[in-house]
């Protein structure tokens, strides 16, 4: 039942904005500011009643909705919603940051605010659907609705290029998931089975082939969302022109989903077939981390620093889930909130020095660590944490992830140590640029430091950083029962594996009407 | 076929069975007396609401306990045609309320409009449950015939005129094809009746042609490739609520009867088929994709959907053409789709009775500050055409790729799921206008409010939600 609350409760609260007049926008921020909140703290009721030994699905509500005929018998699609140990971490990091964001906005939405924080409201809505639904069809019911917020939050509060950013986006990631829908459809046909859990143990019959085309459907849709390196070419563009909140959530969560789909539906639901496409992923996932340096090295634009740093950081993501050993598996988990936590802050800084100065060009800063010192204290922690410097957490993330893909592929963990090395020069390039040396731009002299709120917002999420870092084992071993069943099932499917799976297409349907006839 | 020495009376099956259809005929009556009894004029719009829900009320009696064939097998009253029924006049009300007062030169002639309406409607109740290929044909021109004068009916404007035209020609041509069609399959297999033709043997050329010929002349109701050039102009020279009508109501009808005489096409020919539908996909979309006319970017995108819905055809000849599924998907779309598009096509309506330049795209820039709720309703019918979750459209189209995967047709379900994105291109052009975009300056905006076409979007985009939210009410009312 909490599950239903959590979900549903920010659709209340944006249903209850439209109610409220116009011009009132202190009301308005208050229902927002409270709503999320409210929700947070139902996440953070969760998180701590939350039972990590178990791999169990847990708080599962189930209600009938509506039945498809199948293959042989019905297709029973139900509104079913539970927590496990791979989504728990993320549920948390969702309810928490919405607040935050919310807060974060105060300042540069200052027009059509309503619109703004109903569309925010309907997106957490979206998003902790995403993570919840235990049934096939609902899951991708959540996965598109999540996607039509963001497209009004970019579409109208972006900067210059967002109409092209928004289209971009939008057609992009609609391409993956339409590919995913066949893919749910012929999944659901051939089993007679909605329910996730049942998949997540019963998808064994279907022969090889079919595992591996659905596998691919569902990957390649999870893919653009994450992005894996060829589909990330989007990625710039939308958190670039994103209004500063319209980034942090989609860095912070929107692009989990797709690394949650990768490990929930790809890894957990078709291990066989997940094994026998693990080398390009891990493959894809280490490149990634190299290419998207490299993309960073290369930016004037802090945003779009950033916003290629990402890319990089969730090919850590991409590399650890193939990796399909523990460790690999672990570390991804972890990596997915460390990600949100510390690309997530850096956006919210960015944003911050963006309201005053008006500008993302490199040439425009320099020496602000003198004029705002607590600016430069935040900046520097949080680039820190995505550096992976020990004691924070992107270290604990990143650890598990080299080891675990060590286990499986020396090779592509060699590319990813380098790519550690180049994640700490554009990160420290960056902060050099930024706020060290002296101050050449007169603009720059008379900034005014962070204030109270902004103050506000940051400090939660960098002592979650500083909290993982120090003691990872209270988040790690929320998920501990949870990755312990998949790799069994993991390893049940690798002492099976024949090595003869293959791409087969379909064939051709012996004419049942002729026959018929 | 029917023997003279069968002709008994009427029993009250076959009263039960057409009850529907009686009503709608009860309403032409009604229209036709107010004509000569100025007393009864102020009740015209009565007689139109009244006659279309008693008969929807009818059939929803029907779907719950169908009659079966009556006339001696010339109609049957199953509960499937009984939810198109339902449909086609859900059609007809969505598209004349959106209709009143958007004559101006004609409203003297209002009378005239209904009473049309009303008799294309008791032609498509025709079509969808004919059970012979002559009692078909006389739905068709029922249904036919007034359009033809529906879409030149605003005679003051040369384009209204040459729609009717244009309409008018091909549609002859069309008939002519169809009867030539019949003609040769009953030569063929001698019989007429669909029973008849479920058993005969439909392999000699002869009876193939005539399965082509009717193919090709539902084709063209339907708007589907190479038949389909006509709806763009048509559809954007007719007056927009009958415009709305011919979109869902005709295309439904269409449908209907194409999928219970599909089965004289041979199954392999499910392949070329379905290579139709994706051929009407992409033309339909991407000619769309560059339209600055609301009227007209929507006329291409009703041919796009004929395209989608032609898929399930293409599943039904697959598979076993007397299952359920496809013609299931089929219901459900076709059912999403008359309030999706009778909305998006009715606000249009609403709009240009304000000013014509309101077709324009161009001109709603800004509007979603303005006029929130027909911005909002506009948005969401945009969604579920593109066939986004919550809405009824994106149900729709669930089904439609779940039949065409089950029959195998891979290959097609992938390239029209690709096509749906490029639609999505389009749709997504209207929503950010309306939100996106600076308001024009200098320019009017759109004031019209009115209460009927209010209540009418209100409950077009309810149903909308409502068959994408819970859809196991229509499905097991309807489709069971």
């Amino acid at each position: 039942m909490i599950l239903t609350w959590l979900t549903f409760l920010p659709l209340v609260g944006a249903l209850a904005l439209l109610f409220t007049p116009a011009g009132s926008e202190k009301l308005q921020r208050l229902i927002a500011l409270l709503t999320t909140s409210v929700v947070a703290g139902l996440g953070v009721v969760l998180f701590v009643g939350f039972d990590g030994a178990s791999a169990d699905m847990q708080q599962v509500t189930s209600h009938a909705w509506f039945s498809l005929p199948a293959k042989s018998g019905t297709i029973e699609v139900a509104y079913r919603l539970g927590v496990d140990g791979i989504s728990i971490l993320l549920v948390t990091l969702t309810t928490v940051l919405m607040p935050l964001v919310v807060l974060s906005a105060q300042k540069h939405i200052d027009k059509r605010v309503k619109e703004f924080l109903f569309w925010l409201l309907l997106m957490e809505t979206g998003m902790l659907g995403v993570f919840l639904a235990l049934d096939m069809v609902l899951f991708y019911v959540f996965w598109e609705l999540s996607l039509i917020p963001l497209y009004f939050i970019l579409g109208i509060w972006g900067g210059e290029r967002r109409l092209y950013a928004t289209m971009k986006f939008f057609l992009y990631t609609v391409a993956g998931s339409l590919l995913m829908m066949l893919g749910v459809i012929w999944l659901t046909w051939q089993t007679g089975e909605a329910d996730v859990r049942a998949l997540l143990n019963g998808v064994g019959d279907l022969d090889p082939s079919t595992q591996l085309w659905i596998f691919l459907s569902f990957a390649i849709g999870f893919a653009i969302k994450v992005p894996v390196m060829p589909f990330h070419t989007w990625l710039a563009d939308a958190h670039t022109e994103a209004p500063t909140s319209g980034s942090v959530i989609l860095a912070g969560v929107l692009l989990k989903m797709g690394t949650y789909g990768l490990l929930r539906f790809g890894v957990g639901m078709f291990p066989a077939a997940a094994l026998e496409m693990a080398p390009l992923f891990m493959g894809l996932g280490a490149l990634g981390i190299v290419y998207g340096a490299f993309l960073a090295m290369a930016q004037n634009d802090i945003k779009r620093l950033v916003a290629c740093s990402s890319v990089s950081h969730l090919g850590f993501v991409v590399m650890g889930l193939f990796a399909l050993t523990q460790a690999g598996l672990r570390g991804s988990v972890i990596q997915m909130v460390n990600h949100g936590l510390s690309t997530g802050l850096l956006f919210l800084l960015v944003g911050m020095i963006y309201e005053r100065r008006h500008t993302r060009d490199f040439e425009q800063y320099g020496g602000i660590a003198s004029v705002m010192p607590v600016f430069a204290l935040f900046f520097v922690l949080s680039m820190l944490a995505s550096v992976g410097l020990p004691g924070l957490n992107g270290f604990v993330g990143e650890y598990l992830i080299l080891l675990g893909t060590f286990e499986a592929s020396p090779l592509w963990a060699c590319v990813g140590v380098a790519g550690v090395i180049f994640g700490a020069v554009y990160l420290l390039m960056c902060t050099r640029k930024l706020l060290f040396g002296a101050v050449t731009v007169e603009a720059n002299k008379g900034l005014r430091d962070l204030d109270a709120r902004e103050v506000g917002i940051m400090v939660p999420l960098v002592l979650l950083c500083l909290w993982i870092g120090v003691r990872p084992n209270q988040f790690l071993d929320k998920t501990a029962g949870s990755i312990d069943a998949l790799v069994t099932r993991i390893d049940a499917a690798r002492e099976t594996r024949t090595g003869a799976l293959e791409l087969h297409l379909p064939q051709a349907p012996a004419a049942p009407a002729e026959a018929q006839r | 076929m029917i023997h003279p020495a069968n002709l008994e009376a009427l029993t009250s099956t076959d009263l039960r069975g057409t009850a529907p259809m009686i009503c709608v005929t009860a309403g032409i009556v009604l229209a036709l007396l107010a004509e000569i009894a100025p007393a009864l004029r102020p009740a015209r719009g009565l007689a139109f609401v009244g006659s279309l829900l008693a008969a929807i009320a009818f059939e929803l009696r029907l779907v719950a306990d169908p009659a079966g064939e009556v006339f001696h097998g010339a109609f049957a009253a199953s509960s499937r045609s009984a939810t198109w029924g339902v449909l086609f006049c859900c059609a007809a009300l969505i598209a004349w309320t959106y209709g009143r007062r958007y004559y101006k030169e004609e409203a003297g002639h209002v009378a005239e409009h209904d009473l049309l309406m009303l008799c294309s409607t008791l032609g498509m109740m025709l079509m969808a449950g004919s059970r012979d290929l002559i009692t078909f044909f006389v739905g068709l021109e029922l249904l036919s015939v007034p359009l033809y004068s529906l879409a030149a009916f605003r005679r003051v404007r040369a384009t209204s005129v040459e729609a009717g035209l244009r309409y008018f020609v091909l549609g002859a041509f069309a008939a002519g094809l169809f009867l030539y069609g019949s003609a040769l399959v009953y030569a063929a297999t001698g019989t007429v009746s669909l029973a008849g033709l479920h058993d005969a043997s439909l392999g000699s050329p002869l009876a193939l042609v005539g399965a082509a010929l009717i193919a090709a002349s539902l084709f063209f109701k339907v708007s589907v490739f190479p038949f389909h050039f006509w709806v763009p102009d048509v559809y954007q020279g007719s007056p927009t609520p009958v415009t709305t009508f011919m979109a869902t109501g005709t295309k439904a009808a269409g449908f209907a009867f194409l999928l219970e005489v599909a089965f004289v096409m041979p199954p392999s020919s499910a392949g070329l088929i379905a290579a139709i539908a994706v051929v009407t996909m992409a033309l339909g979309n991407l000619g769309a994709l560059v339209q600055s006319d609301l009227k007209r970017l929507f006329a291409y995108s009703a041919v796009a959907h004929a395209g989608t819905l032609l898929l399930v055809v293409a599943a039904s000849l697959a598979g076993d053409p007397r299952a359920a599924g496809p013609v299931d998907a089929a219901l459900y779309y076709m059912a999403a789709y008359v309030f999706t598009a009778g909305g998006a096509f009715g606000l249009v309506a609403l709009l240009e009775a304000d000013g014509e330049r309101f077709t324009k795209l161009e001109s709603l820039r800004g509007l979603g500050r303005r006029r929130p709720g027909i911005s909002a309703a506009l948005s969401l019918f945009m969604l579920s055409l593109g066939g986004f979750p919550a809405t009824g459209g994106f149900l729709g189209k669930y089904f439609v790729f779940s039949s065409t995967l089950r029959a195998d047709l891979v290959w097609a379900s992938v390239i029209g799921v690709l096509l749906s994105v490029v639609a999505l291109g389009y749709y997504l052009r209207v929503i950010l206008t309306l939100w996106m975009l600076p308001e024009p300056e200098g320019e009017r905006a759109p004031e019209v409010r009115r209460l009927s076409a209010t209540l009418v979007t209100g409950v077009c985009a309810a149903m909308v939600l409502w068959l994408g939210l819970f859809p196991g009410w229509f499905l097991e009312r309807f489709l069971n």
